[in-house]
């Protein structure tokens, strides 16, 4: 047997809760992004700004690949649309040999414009309209049909086509996470899945060629990829018995962690987010000793979202205000509630706080995560706890609780990290323009990839009724006149 | 008071709670193995066997780290039987 190589044993006591983040010492910074200085790309392109690094996508990607190319002969990424459509991003991932994945007709009509052939699109979700089923039909998109409906108007319309059309099932399953995303697809555990295949059997036309099942997001364990490959590869045999033939691929959607920490996350990620080579092995070493032997291999697809983007994306935000906050003891417990706070407040019952110029409109993620906050100079002094918020003239507008940060004034800059998965796709315009988002390429060059927001943008699609169109907007009232005693 | 190896709560990265304090610890993988042996019901004997049969260390080193690391874990409250 081989020994596994021997460290002394070693025990450490873990700090309670809020001191933990700041053991540090001294405060960490974040002075460039890809050797680019921070305070450069703000004066150029203003704060607010969304920076992505193109090295850091490339790199991930490869990443990703490779840990699962080095265990499966047959392994495609599709890039998940609704983690971050911006084109830039898409296309580095698409030059990469991601293919794309989609989940409504605008996604789809974007990857099309993005130069993703028809064949080259996965298209998932539970809501897809007739025109745009005809159209992924007629351009042999696949499709993974997620309920009984779709079925149904899918087979309405291939029944007068000439050649069968190939679909997947997307199922859920029982895999050990928390809750088991039962919205979406066939159940797989009681039959339901296995039913809906023979229907698939008597139907016209329809060829089912592929299992789908996305786990959740942001699983922390490799085993609920482990458990869900083996029940698709299971699927994948009984569907072959009761006459579907033999399935192609499996499709084990996204999920994978990046390097974001819950809100009650204890650890850091570095010691939470599993590789990825952890979920390939999982995944890989399933499908591979349970699949049938002298049969091909089914090819497998992913579509990894946030691992992929996340770490890449940076917010550059200023400091606008600073301010110290009283907090009575009730609030404390409140915000320990909420969420977004420790119990335990090292400075009694006040604390440091920041007013960003960028708010939770834009960061929509902070509602789970809590991204590190980096000042963007180095700092000498020791971090304290700081309450972050946002520029939104509203009370909820709190980025981070108790973000562990050394004194800043008015005009520092700092820097948010990761936001590159979801901040983008779901950020809302709301009582600010919605900032510029540049990309650095490999060469440390910067390229804007969406313009920051200005009015004629976000009136484009408003009109004025004619009765309203006159230019003297306000009028005004006869002011009441008080009889005076 | 001290909480006895088989209340503490692992789990696969080494992080300990105990649920008696609410204090929470880091093993490294090694300790890690040591209190898993334990936790299953090892003698402190069938332990150390065990450990020099599966990583690389002599015997002398195993069973000095063993005795250091067990004497370190009941300072931080633990009983080991
Ligand atoms: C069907 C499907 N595939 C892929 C993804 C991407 O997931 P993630 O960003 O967690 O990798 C999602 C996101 O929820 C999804 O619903």
């Amino acid at each position: 047997m081989n020994r596994l190589p021997y460290i002394r044993p070693n025990i450490q006591r873990l700090q309670a809760g809020p001191v933990n983040p700041f053991r540090l010492g001294s405060s960490p910074s974040c002075v460039e992004i890809d050797g680019v200085p921070v305070a450069e790309l703000a004066r150029n392109y203003g704060s607010p700004l969304f920076v992505f690094s193109e090295k850091a996508l490339r790199e991930k990607y490869r990443e990703a690949h490779r840990a699962f190319s080095r265990r499966y002969p047959d392994v495609q990424f599709a890039w998940s649309y609704k983690t971050n459509y911006l084109n830039a991003i898409c296309r580095v991932f698409h030059q990469e040999g991601s293919i794309a994945e989609v989940v409504s007709g605008f996604e789809y009509e974007k990857a099309r414009r993005n130069g993703v052939d028809g064949s080259k699109i996965i298209f998932n979700g539970p809501h897809k309209e007739r025109a745009d089923l005809e159209r992924a039909v007629n351009e042999r998109a696949m499709i993974q049909v997620d309920n009984i409906d779709e079925l149904l108007t899918l087979a309405s319309i291939v029944r007068d086509r000439t050649e069968p059309v190939s679909i997947a099932l997307r199922v859920h399953l029982q895999t050990g996470t928390h809750t088991v995303w039962s919205k979406f697809g066939f159940n797989g555990d009681d039959g339901e899945v296995l039913q809906i295949i023979r229907r698939i059997t008597t139907l016209h036309n329809l060829r089912l060629q592929g299992l789908h099942c996305h786990v959740g997001t942001f699983i922390l364990d490799p085993e609920n990829y482990r458990v869900a490959a083996r029940r698709l590869v299971e699927l994948a045999i009984e569907a072959e018995k009761i006459g579907a033939g033999q399935i192609r691929y499996l499709n084990l959607g996204g999920g994978f962690a990046s390097h974001a920490r819950l809100h009650y996350q204890y650890l850091p990620p570095e010691q939470t987010t599993p590789s990825l080579d952890r979920y390939a092995e999982a995944i890989c070493e399933t499908i591979i000793g349970l699949w049938p032997a002298g049969r091909d291999l089914p090819r497998l697809y992913l579509e990894t979202g946030r691992a992929l983007v996340d770490d890449a994306g940076y917010l550059i935000s200023s400091v606008v205000a600073v301010k110290k906050r009283h907090l009575p003891s009730q609030m404390q417990t409140a915000m320990a509630a909420y969420g977004k706070s420790a119990a335990v407040m090292p400075q009694g019952n006040s604390r440091h706080a920041l007013v960003l110029d960028a708010g939770i409109n834009l960061l929509y993620t902070t509602a789970w995560y809590q991204p590190k906050i980096l000042p963007a100079r180095p700092c000498l002094d020791t971090p304290e706890p700081t309450t972050v918020f946002g520029c939104l003239c509203m009370n909820i507008d709190v980025i981070r609780e108790d973000a562990p940060l050394p004194s800043l004034t008015t005009g520092d800059q700092v820097v948010l990290h990761p936001v590159g998965a979801y901040n983008i796709t779901q950020s809302m315009q709301f009582i600010t323009y919605r900032p510029a988002v540049v990309m650095i390429d490999s060469e440390r060059k910067v390229h804007v990839i969406r313009r920051r927001e200005n009015l004629d943008y976000v009136q484009e699609l408003e009109a004025i009724p004619e009765h309203l169109a006159t230019r003297t907007a306000v009028s005004r009232p006869e002011p009441h006149i008080l009889a005076v005693a | 008071m001290s909480t006895p190896l088989s209340d503490l709560m692992l789990n696969d990265r080494g992080f300990v709670f105990d649920p008696a304090s609410g204090e929470t610890f880091q093993l490294n993988p090694t300790g890690l193995r040591i209190v898993r042996l334990l936790q299953s019901g090892l003698s402190h004997d069938a332990a150390l066997t065990q450990m020099v049969s599966e990583f690389e260390v002599d015997e002398h080193t195993a069973q000095r780290d063993f005795s250091d690391f067990l004497e370190n874990a009941v300072r931080l409250g633990w009983r080991i039987e």
